[in-house]
């Protein structure tokens, strides 16, 4: 049976379920336990699984994952949460010379099935260091999978995959979609395969290429220009890697026309790519030039409401640049 | 503590019980062992037989052997880049070893890792990264899980003096503490960090009293005695099993050669190397089962004569193994 839940909630689910089905599973984090997480996103699993398996870390990025990854060596299924995206960087040398690696560098003789839960992303003013969206620095490190959803169907259904992938999966969770994406979500357990993208919305003229926070501001811009006489196609990756060249490269096929919308900075961003192999395996298919709508290449967004205003990419920014594109 | 003697173990006038002959032959064995196909390793790179470098621990193998000599299969050991010799005493055939160094099919990795940074599966020795201090977090881990699937297994994790200037050394350390972890994590002070000295490594004398900082015990010991090693790491691995946590081991010895083989280590005066060599743990010990009778000039020959042919062996067997495909290239990036 399908209830309304938030995306929070959605994920509470898929880590109760996932830990009472498997009980290799076990989370460790800062503040997970007691206080239930930052977000509460890990609310009452203490009191439902113990200490034991729920473990309050000391404050160390760089321990709790390499604790994961040695623990996952041994067969169990950690499942670590970074608080916030921003402070991923002292476990990055976990991640990538470690996580991305060990099954490699083993040539298969060791494994590392750990699921990293991370905070990301613009929302409520945050300022510098609780904002960044910084999902594209492990994309490019072949060996990790990375998952960010949108929707609280979507969250509960990949995070139960991710947890049951034999590799390192970054789970991306966008914290303005924490309680802003609701819906139906069913009770029982079950998984949304990493890999598959979505298209969200069917349309003719040009399609979007976005993930993440941007989905729902995507949609609403398609929406708003759908009354104008434009009809966009929005397709949501969900996977950022491993890509779903097919379901991208379909829609590009069919529309002709590309504009990649990421909160993420212009210059390296997902888009760069994603716009190489269109123009790589597409080139012929397309009517105008790929364009992106992202976050502005300055260092992290600033604190004060005017500048933060000032950086954010909202809808009337996506809107220009559908109309832009469209007019090709 | 910060005793010169580097001896702060347990009973070190009287001789354990413990100590059968068997044991004390063995733990020999083993030193020549270690030392001959280190030497080897060397002779192999300098006759351009394998590519890369490789870091020589001829000097530190009373700390390797003493620590890790009486594992037992289902036990971990977290080697660094000087740990080559680690594998070797946890089982591993040697012809697998050299393998390793060729980077031929035959070597556990399939020739992935760079010739010195091997790992076997089989045996739970942790395939190195060359990232200083790393092999310290991901064993910390591996003792995490030991922990939570209530198994009796130890982690011994290798790191150099220049590791303990590392975040990541202080991460583990803490989080072992805190969580009464089965780890003993062996650091080899060799007095360089490849050229840089101790004293501009650390303001302490004895490393080993960053322990006291974690919540558990450390010694300061002499690495090149291999059975004031062996009795420390004993009662560590005896206090791992138990559940009472981890224990810091110093083991103060020399790395007689540069910090690998590309290395000529001109930043050492010659006194002090030629001061070190005099305490060979491999010859130091060897007299000692001379004077008890335990070992003589004959079986010693006997030992190496052994041991040359177990090494020709494994080399023969790595030259005639093939290097992999090129489309392996491929392979193993995800499950």
């Amino acid at each position: 049976m399908a209830r309304t839940l938030t995306m929070i909630q959605a994920i509470n689910e898929a880590l109760s379920q996932e830990m009472t089905r498997d009980d290799r599973v076990f989370i460790l984090g800062e503040d997970i336990g007691l206080s239930g997480g930052v977000f509460k996103v890990t609310d009452g699993l203490l009191d439902k699984f113990g200490e034991d398996r729920v473990l309050d870390t000391p404050l160390a990025e760089g321990i709790i994952i390499a604790a994961a990854i040695g623990a996952s060596m041994m067969g169990l299924r950690p499942v670590p949460e970074i608080q916030f995206a921003d402070f991923i960087t002292p476990a990055v040398e976990q991640i990538i010379q470690q996580a991305s690696k060990l099954r490699y560098r083993s040539a298969g003789g060791y494994s590392c099935p750990i699921t990293i839960r991370i905070c990301c992303g613009a929302g409520g003013g945050s300022g510098l260091y609780h904002s960044q969206e910084n999902a594209s620095w492990f994309v490019h490190e072949p060996g990790l999978k990375v998952v960010m959803p949108s929707t609280a169907y979507d969250a509960k259904g990949l995070l139960a995959s991710a947890i049951r992938d034999p590799n390192p999966v970054l789970f991306f969770e966008h914290k303005s979609l924490y309680r802003q994406a609701k819906g139906d979500v069913p009770e029982d357990d079950y998984t949304v395969p990493i890999g598959p993208a979505a298209v969200r919305r069917e349309g003719r003229d040009l399609t979007i290429l976005t993930y993440g926070y941007m989905t729902p501001m995507s949609l609403d811009a398609a929406d708003q220009m759908s009354k104008r006489g434009t009809d966009a196609e929005v397709v949501e990756l969900r996977t950022l890697a491993p890509l779903d060249k097919e379901t991208i490269l379909k829609s590009v096929r069919k529309t002709n026309k590309v504009l990649i919308v990421h909160e993420d900075k212009k210059t390296m961003g997902l888009g760069a790519e994603v716009s190489a192999i269109i123009s790589e395996e597409a080139f012929e298919d397309l009517d105008g030039p790929i364009l992106r709508v992202t976050g502005p290449d300055v260092p992290a967004i600033p604190f004060s409401p005017n500048l933060d205003k000032a950086w954010q990419v909202d809808t009337s920014k996506i809107i220009a640049g559908i109309e832009k594109l469209a007019a090709y | 503590m910060a005793s010169k003697t580097n001896r702060a173990v347990m009973e070190p006038e009287t001789e354990r019980a413990s100590h059968s002959p068997d044991l004390l032959l063995g733990l020999y064995r083993m030193l020549v062992k270690c030392r001959m196909c280190d030497e080897k390793a060397r002779i192999l790179f300098r006759q351009g037989k394998y590519k890369g470098n490789f870091y020589s621990g001829v000097g530190q193998e009373a700390a390797e052997v003493g620590t890790a000599y009486t594992l037992r299969k289902g036990d971990w050991i977290a080697p660094s880049h000087r740990d080559w010799t680690a594998n070797i005493i946890k089982g591993a055939p040697l012809k697998y070893c050299f393998a390793q160094l060729f980077a031929k099919t035959t070597s556990p990795d399939r020739g992935r890792s760079s010739p010195a940074h091997m790992g076997f599966p089989e045996l739970h020795v942790i395939t190195p990264a060359s990232s200083i201090a790393g092999q310290l977090n991901v064993g910390t881990g591996v003792a995490l899980g030991i922990k939570k699937l209530h198994q009796d297994s130890v982690v011994v994790a290798y790191c150099g003096d220049g590791a303990t200037s590392f975040g990541g050394f202080h991460e583990a350390c803490n989080f072992a503490g805190v969580h009464r972890l089965p780890i003993i994590y062996v650091v080899q002070n060799n007095l360089w960090a490849e050229s840089v000295p101790l004293r501009l490594q650390t303001a302490l004398t004895n490393l080993s009293d960053r322990a006291k900082a974690y919540g558990f015990p450390g010694y300061p010991l002499d690495g090149n005695d291999v059975l004031a090693v062996y009795d420390a790491a004993q009662t560590a691995i005896a206090r791992a099993r138990a559940g009472e946590g981890p224990t810091l081991l110093e083991c103060k010895t020399y790395r007689w050669y540069g910090h690998s083989e590309i290395d000529p280590a001109k930043y050492r005066v010659k006194e002090e190397v030629e001061q070190w060599k005099k305490r060979d743990p491999v010859a130091t010990f060897e007299k000692k089962l001379m004077d008890r009778k335990l070992l003589s000039e004959e079986s010693k020959k006997e030992i190496v004569a052994e041991t040359t042919k177990e090494i020709n062996e494994a080399v023969e067997f790595a030259d005639q193994s093939p290097y992999p495909d090129g489309s392996e290239l491929w392979d193993n990036i995800w499950a």
